[in-house]
């Protein structure tokens, strides 16, 4: 971990509640009046089978879909009505589980990340007016700032199509928490990773929530690191909630266990 | 993006004034003939820029260029003309820089919300739009025969008499510096954007609209000052091809013209500014030197010559044709691409001074993991 000063966090994280959202694809129905809230500065867990609708969830909770009912609340603010930059700028950033970087090095995506937190528009930045240039400077090394919180200091300079897999998916990460989210979505974040780097992963969400006071919301299906990172877990099966509570209260559930193992007398714990 | 020390600064400098000094050497040295060629050749840059800037980095595809280089041309003839409003000429070529500029923002609302493929076939009626207008709207335009074009003061062969060092200083040289100046601007512009929080949101829009619009960029504006201000440089560009020929007429900004500059940029290297006015300077003087040269050419015929032989206008879009098809084959990100790798290569060929590649090990058995 580096040294970095904690982000002066004057008051924690608005928190964002779920409530009855309802999602439609032409007669497939995605999300069936799924409620949950993410309490302040928790890591809050969405789990499920695949085709649960857990990415639906985050495409709805980023502005990317539109639910047919229910409402998403970030404090006082409805997000379901807002245009994902609209979000982004309200503080929800977020992964993907198919990486989605774009081209050039680290630094530029993390730079992508400062993008709701600098101001030069056109003009300043074909100019190269002292405003545009010093803003450009100083966002630079907030972002080597967040490199280095991810490890990926030494590669900063690197273009991201050269990283290895799990490398990009840290420098996805990095471009969220350039954004300094007061909620961070993670999709899959360890997804494809080998173990030493799920564990160095698992370690970095930790730490940027004890360090940044965020609230997380996290798909993932490795249910070892759901289990020790999570606060709450929800788990949703076929659009519909079926569980909610602790990891401990869940990894107990008949319907969870149910829905992963399609059994009714289940042999093994839920993995 | 390392700090750089004095004297990677005072290289990085010397690689941009060096080549702008021996530019503006070129006129004692070089005869009219090669200094108009140069100055179209600039002229082609500066619109290539910008399509560049759409097209490459936007990933919007516009065939509508044509059309704001009429605007830019057209804009000045009319601004600075009789009959028109008769402006002074400098504030003629701002305004007709500006009036590209609305011209794009009219077609915002389509281009903020039209993407890559489907923008260019909507920017394709603008130019049959443009042509038709003017050749119908004479009182402006001047119709089929077009107009001739006002020159800037200063710029012309006799007003004043020009004498340096032994040079006398024509329209063709004068024009040049103009021609440099403003090339300058749109490098020194472009690669501000480029470089800059726009640039980036252009490349992210690009790459993924989603990712970009979740990091916080507005697409539709990003999208649709993208096309304004490529529209300006267009404009720009048609302003001094304006000068340089001395007379606009409506046939040259045809449908070909949009199909030159895209192919300047996709020769060049999309994305990139010095990609952009190489392919510009490739396209824009491979007719005119092969028209030079056509009898010293196999296979080409002199200008003006018999039927059934290729004359060297043709000659050269079947060159740069083929170097399309051959920069898409073997280096699809165009000459920039190619110097690039042979600079890569070259480094790779030395002996590492520093060593690049860290990568941590990985452990080769993966271990089991264990389920709660």
């Amino acid at each position: 971990m580096s040294t970095s000063a904690p982000r002066p966090q004057a008051t924690e994280p608005p928190e964002l509640r779920v409530q009855e959202v309802t999602v439609r694809f032409a007669g497939l129905t995605a999300l069936d009046d799924v409620s949950f809230t993410v309490s302040p500065g928790s890591v809050h867990a969405l789990i499920g089978p695949n085709g649960a609708g857990k990415s639906t969830c985050f495409n709805v909770l980023s502005g990317l879909c539109r639910p047919a009912s229910g409402t998403v609340r970030l404090g006082d603010a409805e997000l379901t009505r807002l245009a994902p930059h609209r979000i982004a700028a309200l503080g929800v950033a977020r992964t993907f589980q198919n990486i989605v970087t774009t081209e050039g090095t680290v630094a530029d995506n993390l730079m992508l990340g400062r993008h709701v937190h600098s101001r030069a528009g056109f003009a300043a930045s074909a100019l190269r007016l002292p405003r545009a240039v010093r803003e450009q400077r100083e966002h630079l090394a907030k972002a080597r700032e967040i490199a280095e919180l991810t490890g990926l200091e030494r590669h900063f300079d690197t273009p991201v199509a050269l990283l290895s897999y799990g490398d990009r998916k840290r420098v996805e990460f990095a471009r969220a928490l350039c954004l300094e989210p007061s909620v961070l979505l993670l999709d899959e974040p360890v997804a494809g990773m080998n173990a030493a780097e799920r564990a160095r992963t698992a370690e970095t969400v930790r730490d940027v929530r004890a360090e940044l006071g965020l609230s997380v919301v996290l798909v993932e299906h490795d249910m070892g690191l759901v289990m020790r990172l999570a606060d709450e877990v929800t788990v949703l099966d076929f659009g519909r909630r079926i569980a909610h509570g602790t990891p401990d209260e869940v990894r107990g559930d008949p319907e969870v266990l149910r829905a992963y193992l399609g059994t009714e007398t289940p042999q093994e714990d839920v993995a | 993006m390392s700090e750089p020390t004095a004297r990677t600064r005072a290289l990085h400098w010397g690689r941009r004034v060096l080549p702008l000094l021996l530019l503006c050497v070129l006129p004692f040295y070089l005869d009219a003939f090669w200094l108009r060629i140069g100055l179209f050749s600039l002229a082609a840059a500066i619109g290539a820029v910008g399509l560049g800037l759409l097209t490459g980095t936007a990933g919007q595809l516009s065939l509508g260029h044509a059309f704001f280089l009429a605007v830019g041309a057209y804009g000045y003839v009319w601004l600075a003309g009789e009959p028109g409003p008769g402006l002074p000429p400098v504030l003629a070529l701002v305004l007709a820089v500006l009036l590209a500029g609305a011209a794009g923002g009219l077609f915002s609302p389509v281009a903020g919300r039209v993407r890559g493929i489907y923008l260019g076939v909507a920017t394709l009626a603008l130019v049959f739009l443009g042509h038709h207008v003017l050749l119908t709207a004479d009182s402006v335009t001047g119709g089929f025969n077009g107009r001739s074009v006002p020159p800037l003061p200063g710029f012309t062969d006799s007003d004043p008499q020009l004498v340096l060092l032994g040079v006398p200083f024509g329209a063709a040289e004068r024009l040049w510096y103009l021609g440099l100046a403003l090339f300058a601007l749109t490098w020194f512009t472009a690669c501000g954007l480029l470089r800059g929080r726009p640039g980036r949101a252009l490349t992210a829009l690009r790459d993924s609209e989603t990712a970009a619009s979740v990091m916080g960029v507005h697409v539709a504006r990003y999208r649709s000052t993208a096309f304004v201000v490529s529209s300006m440089y267009a404009g720009l560009a048609g302003v001094l091809l304006a000068l340089a020929f001395r007379r606009v007429v409506p046939d040259y900004f045809a449908l070909a013209l949009s199909v030159d500059y895209l192919a300047m940029i996709v020769i060049g290297g999309l994305g990139s500014v010095a990609g952009a006015t190489a392919g510009a300077v490739f396209v824009t003087a491979l007719p005119l030197l092969m028209t030079r040269y056509a009898d010293q050419l196999p296979l080409v015929a002199a200008p003006g010559a018999a039927d059934g032989v290729v004359g060297p206008t043709e000659a050269a879009r079947y060159l740069y044709g083929a170097a399309i098809v051959l920069v898409l084959l073997y280096t699809p990100d165009g000459l920039r691409g190619l110097t690039r790798r042979l600079r890569t290569r070259r480094r790779l060929e030395r002996p590492p001074a520093t060593a690049t590649s860290s990568r941590e090990p990985t452990p080769a058995v993966r271990p089991k993991e264990h389920t709660p």
